[in-house]
């Protein structure tokens, strides 16, 4: 008997084998993360709550809260600039996943030299990190590019009648259009190949039974890409935090290596990302439910929570 | 609508809906076109003409005379203009590999097999997403120093392996695989290595290749890493060469300007390339959907 069960400890069962070559498999990475995210994130988080004294040993002083202090009540640049960023971000974002998923749509459709459109669609991001995409920044092309200020689209006459306030609104949202279209490379792509894995059978089934363009697209292109969407919206988030255009880096960048105050650069930076946080945690509270991962997931899914989710599965058994 | 005969016997359908297509897809390739079009023409636009002011779009007088100043100015410096080639291809390359080689298995296993802990790993990723490269910059080179990398090829290599969205991507994808057809593989008495290369890396192409394009191109212009790990002129890669050679971006001397735009367009012509070859790739249909509820 006894040996019986020491035979059983010894012995892992297949499950638990499973789980160690998966474990092993996934090592390389953790360790990666360990080494070059984990360990340099409590570095900064020691250095937020620390002031360094002295830089050749990087000895840090506890000093509490002293620092987050500072950025909140001392520093009068800090909130203002901190709203701003925060605007232009929750302005541009919702725009930059809007108008790839539409681009996405037309560029997956029967086109004439698609594979064209498609690499001129993604010269902006492949420029990005370069030096020209800095340049026309800093020219303001992206602002002047749709320019009806010089009266060449529309005439001076009409610009007069509706007014000063108007167009300088209107010249605004032409800027940021470019600017999305500039930043929304990645995005386009990542919405194509979720496009692509979308089976054609379903669009058929869905056809022959009937469905318009407009249900099929909420109803069958909207559930499949809800990985991809969640994919980009967690992308265009961050991208558009961590951009370097991104005036708030720049001020968290003079603070920590500019003035060579550590501690304080580094406790603005996680306000910053405070923030973002809460941002991420909001988008995946909200697409946890909406989200389709594979047939049989959502049948399992749907067991729990029935309803919120529009599964081929249901589509399917309803048709036959 | 109106039908127009193509060749081969194939009907051209001039639709409304075809023609507000093409006018949408015309304008929008107008204005995303714009910066290739200024960084081609920059690249041959003699000197006067880079400092109008505003600036022109289109070149008048084209010549080629910056890049004739940039392969002067690459040649006067004592490590061949090759060595800083061969820098960043190796680099490149050597990144591109390893991320899609531990991206895609560890995603998959953490998918596939559940290990213990993998929803805490899970959220560790989720929470390096959040964070820019940018931040844990100053602690990843005391990391990189205090293993004694500083200087070598594995400096640029190593941090730039394990990226949390590489590794999201991959999992995004990896989700989707059904698990009937690697039980099915399983019973058909195929191995696990066997399961992963066979079926479903070609089943994950649009996946990996749009990883490889990603990596390329944020490593192939990476200057910022380079800047901090390297210290020896012959190790610095194409980026960090031609900046400095040509005269920096943020100390761009007069002179220098022209070789500064042709170095641009030169810099970015391997991503180009990479794209266009991967774009047929990415786009490919994932086959797993041939399975029946």
């Amino acid at each position: 008997m006894e040996k019986q069960i020491k035979r059983k400890k010894k012995h892992l069962t297949l499950r638990q084998k499973d789980q160690l070559k998966g474990l092993f498999f996934v090592a390389p990475f953790i360790i990666g993360i360990a080494l070059f995210f984990a360990y340099p994130i409590g570095l900064s988080i020691r250095l937020a709550f620390g002031k360094v004294e002295n830089i050749v040993g990087f000895q840090v002083a506890f000093v509490g809260i002293e620092n987050f202090k500072r950025a909140f009540l001392v520093d009068t640049n800090f909130i203002p600039l901190f709203l701003q960023t925060v605007g232009n971000t929750l302005l541009k974002f919702p725009l930059t996943v809007v108008f790839s998923l539409i681009i996405a749509i037309m560029l997956n459709r029967k086109i004439v030299c698609r594979g064209l459109f498609r690499v001129i669609f993604f010269i902006p991001f492949l420029l990005g990190a370069g030096v020209v995409m800095n340049q026309l920044r800093a020219l303001g092309v992206d602002r002047e590019v749709l320019s009806i200020m010089d009266g060449k689209i529309i005439p001076y006459n009409i610009l007069n009648y509706f007014g000063g306030d108007i167009v300088t609104a209107v010249q605004k949202v032409f800027g940021i259009i470019v600017q999305v279209l500039w930043d929304s490379g990645v995005q386009i792509l990542l919405f194509l190949s979720g496009l692509q894995s979308i089976s054609p059978a379903l669009y058929e089934a869905a056809k022959i039974d009937g469905a318009t363009e407009w249900e099929i697209f909420w109803k069958i292109t909207i559930p499949m890409i809800s990985p991809m969407m969640l994919l980009n919206i967690i992308y265009t988030l961050v991208n558009t935090f961590v951009d370097y255009d991104n005036q708030m880096l720049g001020y968290i960048d003079t603070w920590g290596f500019g003035n060579a105050e550590f501690g304080y650069g580094a406790a603005l930076g996680w306000i910053y990302f405070a923030f973002v946080g809460l941002l991420m945690a909001i988008v995946f509270g909200v697409m946890k439910g909406y989200m389709h991962t594979n047939e049989v997931e959502e049948v399992k899914k749907r067991g729990r929570k029935s309803r919120k989710v529009f599964t081929i599965e249901r589509t399917k058994k309803r048709s036959y | 609508m109106i039908k127009i005969k193509w060749f081969k016997g194939q009907w051209i359908h001039i639709t409304f809906a075809n023609i507000a297509l093409y006018t949408i897809m015309g304008l929008l390739v107008c204005f995303t076109a714009l910066p290739l079009v200024y960084l081609v023409s920059t690249a041959f636009k003699p000197l006067d003409e880079l400092f109008l002011y505003p600036p022109q779009f289109i070149v008048r007088k084209p010549t080629t005379q910056n890049f004739t100043d940039l392969f002067m100015s690459l040649n006067s410096s004592s490590v061949p203009f090759i060595r800083f080639t061969f820098n960043s291809v190796i680099i490149t390359v050597g990144i591109v590999a390893a991320t899609v080689v531990v991206s895609s298995i560890g995603a998959y296993s953490l998918v596939k097999f559940k290990p213990p802990g993998g929803k805490r790993i899970f959220d560790l990723v989720l929470m390096a997403l959040m964070f820019s490269p940018h931040v844990t910059k100053i602690p990843s080179y005391m990391v990189v120093n205090k293993l004694g990398l500083i200087d070598t090829y594995w400096a640029l290599l190593l941090p730039s392996i394990a990226v949390a969205y590489n590794f999201f991507l991959m999992k995004q994808f990896c989700e989707q695989y059904p698990d009937e057809l690697i039980e099915a593989a399983r019973i058909d008495g195929s191995g696990e290595l066997r399961i992963f290369l066979k079926l479903v890396m070609p089943a994950l192409g649009p996946a990996w290749s749009t990883l490889i394009v990603f990596s390329f191109v944020s490593n192939w212009n990476d200057y910022f890493s380079p800047l901090i790990y390297i210290t020896s002129q012959a190790m610095k890669t194409l980026p960090l060469a031609l900046q400095t050679i040509a005269g920096g971006a943020a100390t761009a001397s007069i002179g220098r300007a022209g070789a500064v735009a042709a170095s641009g367009l030169l810099m970015t012509l391997p991503t180009i390339v990479i794209f266009t070859l991967m774009q047929s790739k990415v786009m490919e249909t994932m086959t797993y959907s041939g399975i029946k509820g």
